[in-house]
């Protein structure tokens, strides 16, 4: 969906689920995940809709996600730190058609 | 309560009206501590920017020269001797101690309390909610999201893109695409015909500002130039499995169908009210921007006694308005914490400068106002409350069963209720309910919004340090 208009110099490793993505040191987790392709951030507990970040600045909630074990975390305001385990909202998997109701 | 947890007035945001009023106070010898959400101050408007000014150059042409005048309120601020926190989150405004305020705040994952004796909310714009079917689909977002995206991290987006909706940040953004070797497929233009009273508020903005209409005009012609615009769009769709594959639209009584990987909605910017809402501040409808507003006496004063709005949190007026605000609550806010009594000081300093910029905004909201279909979206099927998964159809559903406010509508659908706390569905719920009965917004009401509003964690609040004495009174 996004590329980067430049290279990154300096790079770091997070991990979403358990794919190794290199982000800017100064990206948002979000934006790293975007520029990396992730394309679901997360599913909604309702009906395992996927989401992605639709506002970025805060107010949508669409970018939650669970990082190193702290779950609902907003990914366009956490800034990336290396070595950042990244789960998808609300811990299931991408493409994991669970439903709330079935559990 | 320790040194570094009180303050005289706490700042919250940091965009150009909250970085204006912080370097005002600060500068009057006033203690200010600003809490800012993003890791850098200048707000949305000038996201990033000492990064941009300093690293990115290529992408500071791109960005254009009214966002370099972000860079002197950026200094100012670092000048002022005001107190910054960045990447910290406002939970909790309470007034159980009023004169003095104790503001929840969470931090490097801590949770602490402020105390101060008055609070500045500068919690700025956020976009209008556009419902229309398939919004919630991955690969839709807002214009302003993917230009965070530009300014934060020098991201533009890839594939086939199209941009739908009007007003003029959709404008701005695409023509900085053009710059930065990107072309939509297309914009969909959803703007009404334009009436003879927005006829005629565009000339008296060309008389009083034409600086600010000639750029704005700039953006448009270069993007009409470049990009292929449809006209009065309606029936918007977005469609795919996973993620966006395809949208579909009528444009002047033709039907079309594009595929694409991206789509960018935008139709105008709202106040951010959540924490004024939250803090207990009296509101009411905006009949002009179509938004609620907090109700404000002289400058920025809300019906709270210890609480200012400044900027675009009060009504919407942009960037350059709001520097003047946030100069006059500043003004405000000091006489008030000496204790003098206020004898209407408004926006006393620039009287030219206020009517301009005000001029300039009447003729903004008439030109761009919101589209009818996202403001009332027509397809029962349209999620309105996309946390919860709620549809428009619901929402007349239980208007129709008798549900004549948001609050009520809660109980019956969870509708504002998942962790945006109705941010994206208030203004939406509220619009259909009073549709349904014939009612007026300021009788239909908005969401109430209690604290937290933002989230933590039951072992944060746990580990949060209470000074018993200011709480046994």
């Amino acid at each position: 969906m996004f590329r980067r208009r430049e290279r990154v110099s300096d790079p770091v490793t997070i991990w979403f689920c358990d794919r190794a993505i290199e982000a800017a040191a100064d990206d948002s987790v979000a934006a790293a995940l975007l520029a990396a392709g992730i394309a679901c951030f997360g599913r909604r507990p309702v009906s395992a809709a996927p989401r992605a970040p639709f506002c970025m600045i805060g107010n949508c909630f669409d970018c939650l996600v669970e990082i190193d074990g702290e779950t609902n975390l907003q990914a366009c305001l956490v800034p990336v730190r290396g070595g950042m385990r990244i789960r998808p909202y609300p811990g299931y998997e991408p493409g994991n058609d669970i439903k709330m109701s079935e559990l | 309560m320790s040194q570094d947890t009180s303050t005289d007035v706490v700042v919250v945001g940091a965009g150009p009206a909250g970085m204006t009023a912080a370097s005002c106070l600060a500068q009057s010898g006033v203690r200010v501590l600003v809490l800012d959400e993003h890791m850098a101050p200048g707000g949305q408007v000038y996201r990033s920017v000492e990064k941009v000014t300093d690293k990115r150059s290529a992408d500071l042409n791109v960005l254009g020269s009214h966002y370099r005048n972000g860079s002197k309120l950026v200094e100012r601020l670092h000048s002022s001797g005001a107190q910054y926190w960045p990447g910290t989150s406002v939970w909790e405004i309470s007034a159980a101690g009023e004169p003095t305020l104790a503001v929840g705040v969470v931090r490097d994952g801590r949770v602490r309390l402020i105390q101060a004796g008055h609070i500045i909310l500068a919690t700025g714009a956020m976009e209008r909610p556009t419902p229309f079917p398939g919004w919630t689909l991955p690969g839709v977002m807002t214009v302003g999201a993917a230009q965070t995206l530009l300014k934060s991290s020098g991201l533009v987006p890839d594939g086939r893109i199209a941009v739908a909706g009007s007003g003029p940040l959709l404008y701005l953004y695409v023509s900085q695409l053009i710059k930065a070797g990107k072309k939509p497929q297309v914009i969909l233009d959803t703007r009404p015909r334009a009436s003879l009273q927005a006829k005629l508020s565009v000339l008296a903005a060309l008389t009083v500002d034409p600086a600010s209409m000639f750029r704005g005009l700039g953006w448009m012609r270069e993007v009409r130039r470049e990009v292929r615009v449809r006209e009065r769009v309606h029936r918007l769709r977005a469609g795919g499995v996973e993620k966006l594959s395809s949208i579909s639209y009528e444009s002047c009584d033709r039907q079309f169908t594009d595929d694409v990987d991206l789509l960018l909605v935008h139709d105008g910017v709202i106040p951010n009210t959540w924490l004024a809402m939250s803090a207990g501040c009296r509101h009411h409808w905006h009949v002009q921007q179509r938004c609620w507003v907090p109700t404000i006496t002289g400058a920025g004063q809300t019906s709270r006694q210890s609480v200012s709005v400044v900027g675009d949190a009060a009504s919407i007026m942009g960037a350059d308005a709001s520097v003047l605000h946030g100069e006059a609550v500043a003004s405000e806010v000091i006489a008030c914490l000496e204790g003098k009594q206020q004898n209407a000081v408004g926006n006393a300093a620039h009287p030219f400068l206020v009517r301009q910029q005000r001029l300039l905004r009447r003729c903004l909201d008439q030109f761009y106002p919101p589209a009818q279909e996202f403001e009332l979206p027509p397809d029962d099927e349209t999620i309105v409350c996309r946390c919860e998964e709620v549809t428009a159809g619901q929402i007349r559903q239980v208007a129709t069963l008798g549900c004549v406010g948001p609050n009520q509508g809660k109980a019956f659908t969870r509708c504002g209720m998942g962790p945006c706390m109705g941010r994206k569905c208030g203004v939406t719920v509220s619009r259909l309910i009073a549709e349904h009965h014939g009612l007026g917004m300021d009788e239909v009401g908005h969401y109430r919004i209690r604290p937290p509003v933002k989230p933590i964690t039951v072992a944060q609040l746990a580990e949060l340090e209470i000074d018993t004495d200011a709480h046994t009174a």
